[in-house]
């Protein structure tokens, strides 16, 4: 795949003495959505914090661009473009939907054109233009999950990397969600999402990895995957 | 004492208590960006003390122009306590950088106490007061506070209405999504903590021109910082100021009744008192 815009190569890292990830690896292709799937503490989210620098790689290599920027710290490879929008959402509970939204374009890069990046997320999610004085913490679950992309958004990412979108929240949401995510795909932006919910995933998604255990197990178009006996199996429930 | 005196003595209180309000506001904002507690708070007072005696005896600058330079001195000195002292105790135990911050401090009056000893040192300050009755408001006493609310009011522009400050909100707030969101948070902890101190040596400044001083007086106004940031509540830099305007106005209340030696007394059983029932502060912003 020559037109990976990341591309990571080996990738080891842990939490202390407990190594997690025992050198994955896996592309994402310019402008496409790429999945990685697997079971709980298969090191799906510590992949995703090893890639934008949260958590200190012990080992391997991470080519953004073309450039290696394994070793760069967080914010740096934020204001790069390679955006995560973590597990749990983590917005800034005491200030408002509007501050979190600034704080989304802080790099020099994003707050260039943070104006056009505030009117997109506003015509992606209306909902956050109504709620744009409220405080973060007092949204619905679905509401912050929006936020949280939205945030993400406006740091007018290159890539933009979703760890468990579908966490705790309601069906329709959930599908809303997705949705928005395609439209951005089909829009140009790379993707890049950590899923439990695999059959909507795989439904979403140009190319998918599955992990297990730290390490990569297989890859291919979802169609493909969930045609193999053993993924049916252990991640569809079929 | 009559009724206008016990006014009086309130407004007074009121005025002096602002002051200390400013001195916790830097004492709180540290704790509130980094979960740090600054025991290095009450030298950097001290500091700001005895740079108001220097620059205005030796120098020969009038006191309130030393305010600037207090302030910018005071920032690059926190800055450089933050690389020294702080930031390889950020996200350890508590109780680290209150062991790095307390030895800071040691050395800091071990210093100043081999260089000026701990005599008693006053700046004149002459300010027109305001006669009200009987009463004269000493006109130090007033400009302490007005400079203070001007200080205090910069601050909450600072911290609500610019980007650098709303990136140290989003630190105090969670620091590893403002680090993904592109925010450089060790820069912003520097910056954060070399406010924090900036404000701890104007409030010294401040309180030099009303007080006599020594060089251990920093321990006491270390003190009232706690008590008055445990009524405003911890990291709320807002409550801090009414935090510090309630203890003047209960020390102003007092001070007509009972000797001056208890004023430390009731302030810390109040202390105790707030901890027990207002756990999060009486001043803390309601939340839902």
């Amino acid at each position: 795949m020559s037109d990976a815009l990341l591309s990571v190569e080996g990738l080891e890292a842990g939490y202390g003495e407990v190594q997690v990830l025992w050198g994955i690896s896996f592309q994402a292709r310019r402008s496409a959505l790429t999945t990685l799937v697997g079971a709980n503490g298969a090191g799906k989210t510590t992949t995703l914090r090893a890639v934008v620098g949260a958590l200190r790689p012990s080992g391997g290599r991470v080519l953004f661009n073309g450039e290696d920027v394994t070793r760069l710290p967080a914010h740096a490879k934020a204001a790069r473009g390679l955006v995560l929008v973590p597990e749990g959402r983590q917005l800034f509970a005491e200030m408002t939907v509007a501050e979190n939204l600034e704080m989304g374009g802080y790099s020099k890069r994003a707050s260039r054109s943070f104006a056009v990046h505030l009117e997109r997320c506003f015509t992606l999610f209306p909902r956050l233009a109504e709620r744009r004085r409220q405080r973060a913490g007092t949204l619905s679950g679905g509401e912050q999950q929006m936020l949280a992309i939205a945030r993400g958004l406006m740091s007018d990412p290159e890539i933009l990397m979703v760890d468990e979108l579908s966490l705790g929240l309601a069906p329709v949401v959930l599908h809303q969600l997705f949705e928005t995510l395609k439209l951005l795909r089909d829009d140009g932006l790379t993707i890049v999402l950590v899923e439990q919910n695999v059959h909507l995933a795989f439904a979403l998604s140009d190319h998918a990895y599955v992990v297990a255990e730290g390490k990569l197990f297989t890859d291919g178009p979802p169609e493909a995957l969930a045609d193999m006996p053993e993924i049916r199996r252990a991640y569809l429930g079929l | 004492m009559s009724l206008f005196g016990i006014i009086a003595s309130i407004i007074d209180g009121v005025l002096v208590g602002s002051v200390y309000g400013l001195a916790a506001m830097g004492l709180t904002l540290i704790w509130g960006v980094m979960d740090v507690v600054n025991l290095t708070h009450g030298s950097m007072i001290v500091a700001g003390m005895f740079a108001l005696y220097l620059l205005t005896s030796v120098l020969g600058i009038t006191p309130y122009a030393t305010l600037l330079p207090v302030l910018v001195g005071g920032f690059l000195v926190g800055l450089a306590l933050y690389w020294i002292a702080v930031h390889r105790m950020i996200g350890r135990a508590p109780l680290m950088s209150l062991l790095s911050t307390f030895s800071v401090n040691l050395v800091l009056i071990g210093l100043g106490t081999a260089v000026w000893g701990t005599v008693l040192f006053n700046v004149p300050v002459s300010f027109p007061g305001v006669t009200w009755q009987r009463y004269t408001f000493p006109g130090t006493h007033l400009l302490a506070a007005a400079l203070t609310a001007v200080i205090a009011a910069c601050l909450y522009v600072f911290l609500y209405r610019t980007r650098l400050g709303k990136a140290i909100r989003a630190v105090a707030g969670n620091r590893q999504a403002a680090e993904l969101m592109g925010i450089p948070t060790t820069r912003v902890l520097a910056l954060a903590f070399a406010l924090g101190v900036a404000l701890a040596g104007v409030s010294g400044m401040l309180i030099a021109t009303l007080f006599p001083f020594t060089l251990l007086s920093g321990d006491a106004y270390q003190l009232k910082s706690f008590v008055v940031i445990v009524l405003g509540g911890l990291g709320n830099p807002t409550g801090a100021l009414l935090g510090g305007i309630a203890l003047g106005l209960l020390e102003g209340l007092v001070t007509p009744f009972i000797p001056v030696s208890w004023t430390l007394v009731i302030e810390f059983a109040l202390f105790v008192t707030v901890l027990i029932a207002f756990p999060r502060g009486v001043f803390a912003l309601r939340r839902s």
